[in-house]
């Protein structure tokens, strides 16, 4: 038998303790690092798995290579025995801290199954977020787009609304105003809308035809339309206006919402009348030349016998006496036959160039002593810019002395009558007026001025041919003449004569 | 009441070893089947599971060897004490596994590059 080897044991010593050293230190470095992990994402699972790995290395590097350096140590200090002594501790530690490291890697199939199931939960979590937020996005739009085509229809129903030049309007159910167009407010005289706001509208809508207040009858009709009606306005004359109303109820049945649109038809009113007075003298006048030409002749045979006859009598006798008589109430008549022809513009004309505001003076010169005298004040404003007309100077003359001789009549007592000749702003007409201070023209006698025999003088004052005369001649030199009156304050009678016309 | 005569001991530490295998095998089945082992983090863990497993499995064997020997196979006390071979054989083998770091300190070393690695990927952007 050979003799046995004797091998030492301090290098395996040596490397026992480099290696139960770096143990610790790794599985030290191996927790540090876990914790690491989990710090960045504590909901991680497989991080908190991979932490209790490493804590269960590390426990069981400490208890592995800790009871080893122990070991040593003892070994160093000459303490065998008691080595020999804590050596099943240690051991039986080891022991534990295999089980331990051995029962966590053995949760690993679970903890990784959970997180697995935990990712896929995350998963469907955030496809359902993006889903939401897909879906809100959209709603976003769609709201937006609704929100916008909502505003482009107000826009379009605001632009209708304020543009209308017809009064466009909103009332409760009685009556109030809520909102009307400019338009609107402007006819009603007010200076903005909000001074109009919560007034009672249909209190200022009159029906023309008087049968009942307009709130009246939209309790039982569910709309009024073609309705003419007198607007009240505001330090302004009424208005005439042409009205169309829709009445929304309410649930129990009255009127909860009012909304309407008023067309003003003043003008056109005006306009219709004008055309209906100058079809009505037109119609006249062709009646009066007829009648005129008629009696002309009989008159005329009637002073040349009358004439004849009082040639041969006695101017003192009784017969003579009678003749003339006769003959003057011939002329008179025969003077009315002329005034109607004039007016008829049947008579014959004699035109010439001529300065109107001599034409005036001239006028004027014959009325002004006697005007003096009954203390009526004449003031010319004559324009020195006037173009020279062509007219039939007698008969032109005839309508300033109508019209100066009306001007004076509708003063009583003191006054003044103003006599302006001026050139439109076109220059293509001249005017010619004559204001007063007089008592004025009532309202429904306005539209009868100009018919022949039409007169508020006394019987035998007038014969009420003046202004029928005055019109047919101006009708006649292709003019107008324009009235406009305030009750007590005086009438101003306005003659327009077209420039170009007269060449 | 069981008496536990003193071979328990060595028998309870050896069943923790093959605990140990077990479960680190188990470990290494896991990784391999879920795919993880593609990440180069989880490639190395499952390395030191092996090398854990390697280790276990030299500590078991090395624990029997040892169980084997009496006291007259050393000499000496401390730092000077010394390790008479009989045979030929199994003492060399003692002595490898005596020096069992050289398995298991890899193990962990794997581990914590592992886990490097699987920080930085986490980290990263």
């Amino acid at each position: 038998m050979s003799s046995p080897i004797h091998i030492p044991m301090a290098p395996i010593y040596v490397v026992d303790i480099l290696g139960a050293t770096l143990m610790i230190l790794l599985s030290a470095l191996c927790v540090s690092i876990a914790r690491g992990l989990r710090r960045g994402n504590p909901e991680n699972l497989l991080w908190t798995y991979l932490l209790w790995l490493s804590f269960g290395l590390f426990i069981f590097s400490m208890s592995r290579s800790g009871s080893h350096l122990v070991k040593y140590v003892l070994l160093a200090l000459d303490l065998d025995q008691a080595w020999i002594q804590i050596r099943p501790i240690t051991g039986s530690l080891n022991s534990l801290s295999f089980v331990l490291v051995g029962a966590i890697t053995l949760f690993f199939s679970q903890v990784y199954a959970m997180y697995q199931q935990v990712g896929q939960d995350k998963a469907l979590i955030q496809r359902a977020h993006r889903e939401i937020l897909e879906l809100n996005a959209n709603l976003e739009r769609m709201v937006a787009e609704r929100t916008r085509e909502l505003s482009a229809s107000e826009e379009k129903y605001r632009r209708l609304f304020e543009g209308s030049r017809d009064m466009v309007f909103i009332c409760d159910g009685s009556g109030k105003l809520l909102d009307i167009n400019q338009a609107g407010w402007q006819l009603l005289g007010a200076q903005e809308k909000e001074q109009l706001l919560g007034q009672n509208l249909l209190q200022r809508l009159l029906p023309a035809d008087n049968q009942g207040n307009l709130l009246g009858r939209l309790q039982d009709r569910d709309f009024v339309s073609d309705l003419e009606v007198i607007l009240r306005r505001e330090g302004a004359e009424d208005s005439i206006g042409l009205l169309a109303v829709t009445v929304r109820r309410s649930e129990a049945g009255g009127p909860e919402r009012i909304e309407g649109i008023l067309k003003d038809i003043s003008s056109r009113r005006w306009m219709e009348r004008q055309l209906l007075q100058a079809d009505k003298l037109a119609s006249l006048g062709q009646l009066s030349a007829g009648v005129a030409h008629e009696i002309n002749n009989p008159l005329g045979l009637i002073l040349g016998y009358c004439q004849l006859l009082l040639r041969d009598l006695d101017p003192q006798g009784q017969l003579a006496q009678d003749l003339k008589v006769i003959e003057k109430h011939a002329v008179h008549c025969k003077r009315i036959v002329e005034d109607l022809l004039k007016f008829s513009r049947s008579s014959g004309t004699t035109k010439t160039r001529q300065d109107l505001n001599g034409l005036l003076l001239e006028v004027l010169a014959v009325v002004k002593g006697k005007f003096q005298v009954e203390r009526i004040r004449v003031v010319e404003e004559l324009a020195l810019d006037l173009p020279r007309l062509t007219v039939d100077t007698d008969k032109m003359k005839q309508v300033f002395m109508n019209l100066i001789m009306n001007a004076r009549q509708s003063i009583t007592g003191e006054g003044t009558i103003t006599v302006r000749t001026l050139l439109s702003k076109s220059k293509d007409k001249v005017l010619v007026s004559f204001q007063d201070t007089g008592c004025g023209i009532p309202a429904e006698i306005l539209h009868r001025i100009f018919d022949p025999f039409f007169t508020t003088k006394p019987v035998g004052v007038g014969t009420g041919l003046g202004l029928s005369v005055s019109y047919g001649i101006v009708r006649d030199h292709e003019g107008e003449i324009r009235v406009e009156t305030a009750l007590g304050k005086g009438s101003i009678f306005t003659v327009e004569l077209p420039v170009e016309a007269q060449g | 009441m069981q008496v536990h005569p003193e071979p328990e001991g060595l028998y309870s530490h050896q069943i923790a070893h093959l605990f140990f295998i077990l479960s680190m095998a188990i470990l290494v089945f896991w990784l391999r089947k879920r795919e993880l082992i593609r990440e180069p983090g989880w490639r190395l863990i499952q390395w030191g599971c092996v090398m854990f497993i390697v280790w276990n499995a030299a500590a078991f064997i090395g624990h029997a060897v040892e169980a084997e020997m009496t006291e007259e196979s050393f000499a000496g006390r401390g730092w000077s004490r010394v390790f008479i071979v009989q045979a030929v054989i199994s003492p060399l083998i003692y002595l490898l596994l005596k020096m069992d770091h050289l398995t298991c300190v890899p193990a962990i070393l794997f581990l914590y590059l592992g886990l490097r690695k699987i920080k930085q990927r986490a980290q990263a952007p």
